[in-house]
């Protein structure tokens, strides 16, 4: 039966990959910028549990306390000296201001650690559970489990807490909410790094999954952007399911087509939805047109 | 005739350099300034004076890049025919894509030809019946102008030049023609340009696919003139970049500007590969790593690049 197997194979790939999406959600819907280097924090979070097992013998699950921290100083650091000056710029100001980041901090990773390849071997490697018909790796069962976790109390942080409030205020209006004395600026500055930390976690959970290497945010922060369009920018709870859709297309894709061809189908999917409704399953008509 | 003075002396020079200098080293940096200034001049095109900042241009390079190494290796034809092949099927994929994404504005266009320079370096790299696949393909040396063959790199510089000088006229017909400011208008404030009936669709789908024309012909000739084509390279964003780049430092939306950005960003690439390429290969990353801080605080502090720059403080 394969069917089980397909099924589980989605859910557990959607729910690392929602966990990267919604990061970039939330820094799109509250500060309206499109991070371009979301992907180099993943990479820089794959790197850093690379590096505490390698050096110290840290397993990657102990280094998630450190990461979590670690990356929400990062993003307060990157917002300050980075994203701020520019935060009231054009469009085409800050997407070349993410882009000039991306492109530094992958090549800060290629000169320091080389190109090459990098494995983080653990002991439970290769461990497989099987459940209901289907077998699974343990690191992509703890991954998921633990990107669940923390989606759900980012929700949750959103949605019942007063500092999440104030972020949902300032992206629906942020000239109203600065008029009822929200800081702004402390409001971005604390997107950004939550964004930050959403990745920091993600990096490190993948890193048993998968090898680590310079460019390798590209291709995970691809996947991220399918999902945050097709969930329309903004939209947590879209990116979610848009997350998992994205993971189902990739799994079957790769069952039917094999996996050379995989990246095609989502990438086709991205392009049509860019076309046909660039808002977004759930958002509303019009949000590409953001020119102004 | 005052405004065009500066870029006239600039290509001038360039075309002088070749009767005095012999030295093979300044010769194939002054090429690579060239073409590589020359494409940043074709992405200016659509991102500069159309307002349409694509990061996927890698697409059109990759598509000259391949018309001709395959018109070569796969048909036997001249490379001068990949070279209108690549520019054809570029023009073509230009309209597509500058149709569909018609809508898209800011980060949605640009990720929307990020995603399309991507799946064709996923088709160029794994459709391996066709391109070879993820190897590339070595680009045939015959002897011969009409197969483009030359040893020579005086003759070179003054093929690349030309071109350069094209796509400089093409941006100096924007600067003055009544499409040019109809364009203009429409990258500043597409909405009233529609309302006082400017074609705005037409005009941006026709700057795209020009600009996209352009990019090819320069990837055409940068593959005849390296010699191999490798899909990760010629598609890669990475290359995208490179052609904002020289734009964005030399001054967006001006005629000489991509050119200038070229001479700064291609001298300190040449300097530092030749520096620290023998060493430590990884250094070569040092470039890329000043490219990405380079645009940082340009668009920061100087989002109108050296042109503007200059041009402020010449006006009385």
């Amino acid at each position: 039966m394969i069917l089980p197997q397909l099924i589980v194979s989605t859910i557990l790939l959607g729910g690392i990959y929602a966990l990267i999406a919604v990061g970039l959600t939330l820094i799109f819907g509250v500060m309206r910028v499109v991070n371009f280097a979301h992907g180099e924090f993943l990479m820089l979070a794959m790197y850093l549990a690379f590096w505490a097992f390698a050096l110290l013998h840290f397993d990657p699950y102990l280094t998630l306390v450190v990461s979590l921290p670690l990356f929400f100083v990062v993003g307060l650091a990157s917002y300050r000296f980075v994203m701020r000056p520019v935060i009231h710029a054009s469009h085409n100001v800050q997407v070349f201001t993410t882009v000039g980041l991306s492109i530094a901090l992958q090549n800060v990773a290629l000169v320091l650690w080389t190109g090459d390849s990098r494995f983080v071997r653990t002991d439970y490697y290769s461990m497989v559970v099987r459940l209901a018909g289907a077998v699974l790796n343990l690191a992509q069962l703890i991954a998921f489990a633990v990107a669940v976790v923390f989606t759900a109390a980012l929700f949750a942080f959103m949605r019942w807490s007063y500092t999440g409030k104030v972020m949902r205020a300032t992206a629906q209006d942020r000239d109203a909410s600065a008029l009822m004395g929200i800081d702004t600026d402390r409001v971005y500055a604390l997107t950004w790094a939550v964004g930050i930390t959403c990745v920091g976690v993600a990096g490190v959970l993948l890193s048993p999954i998968y090898p680590v290497y310079p460019t390798v945010g590209l291709q995970f922060v691809l996947i991220a952007y399918v999902a945050v369009v097709l969930g329309g920018l903004g939209d947590m709870a879209g990116a979610l399911i848009a997350a998992l859709v994205v993971a189902a297309v990739e799994v079957i894709g790769s069952y039917v087509v094999g996996t050379a061809w995989k990246e095609v189908l989502y990438l086709l999917l991205f392009i049509g939805i860019l076309v046909v409704r660039p808002a977004g399953l759930f958002g509303t008509r019009g949000a590409e047109a953001l020119g102004t | 005739m005052k405004a065009i003075a500066p870029a006239l002396v600039f290509f001038a020079l360039a075309g002088l350099v070749p009767l005095v200098v012999r030295d093979p080293f300044l010769l194939d940096s002054l090429i690579l300034i060239l073409l590589w200034g020359a494409a940043g001049a074709a992405w200016n095109i659509a991102g500069g004076y159309a307002g349409q900042v694509s990061l996927g241009h890698s697409m059109f390079f990759g598509l000259g890049a391949y018309a001709a190494a395959l018109a070569g290796t796969r048909w036997g034809l001249s490379p001068w025919i990949g070279v209108l092949v690549g520019a054809a099927a570029a023009t073509a994929t230009g309209f597509i894509i500058g149709y569909l994404s018609n809508r898209l504005r800011g980060p949605y266009f640009v990720l929307a030809t990020i995603a399309f320079s991507q799946v064709l370096l996923i088709g160029a790299s794994r459709w391996r019946g066709f391109t070879a696949g993820s190897e590339g393909i070595p680009v045939p040396f015959r002897a011969g102008f009409w197969t483009l063959g030359i040893a020579d790199k005086r003759i070179w510089v003054w093929i690349i030049l030309a071109l350069a000088v094209l796509v400089w006229l093409v941006e100096l017909y924007l600067e003055r023609s009544r499409r040019g400011y109809q364009l203009a208008a429409v990258r500043e404030d597409e909405d009233a340009a529609l309302s006082l009936g400017v074609p705005a669709r037409q005009l941006k789908v026709a700057a795209i696919a020009v600009s996209a024309a352009l990019t090819a012909v320069c990837g055409a000739l940068w593959a005849q003139y390296v010699g191999f084509v490798d899909p990760v390279y010629v598609f890669s964003v990475d290359i995208s970049i490179r052609f904002a780049l020289a734009a964005i430092l030399g001054g967006l939306g001006t005629a000489l500007g991509p050119f200038l950005g070229s001479v700064l960003v291609t001298t300190v690439e040449t300097y530092l590969r030749a520096q620290f390429g023998g060493i430590g290969a990884g250094f070569v990353g040092i470039y890329l790593i000043l490219y990405g801080v380079a645009l940082i605080v340009m668009v920061r502090f100087a989002p109108q690049g050296i042109v503007g720059w200059v041009g402020a403080r010449l006006r009385p």
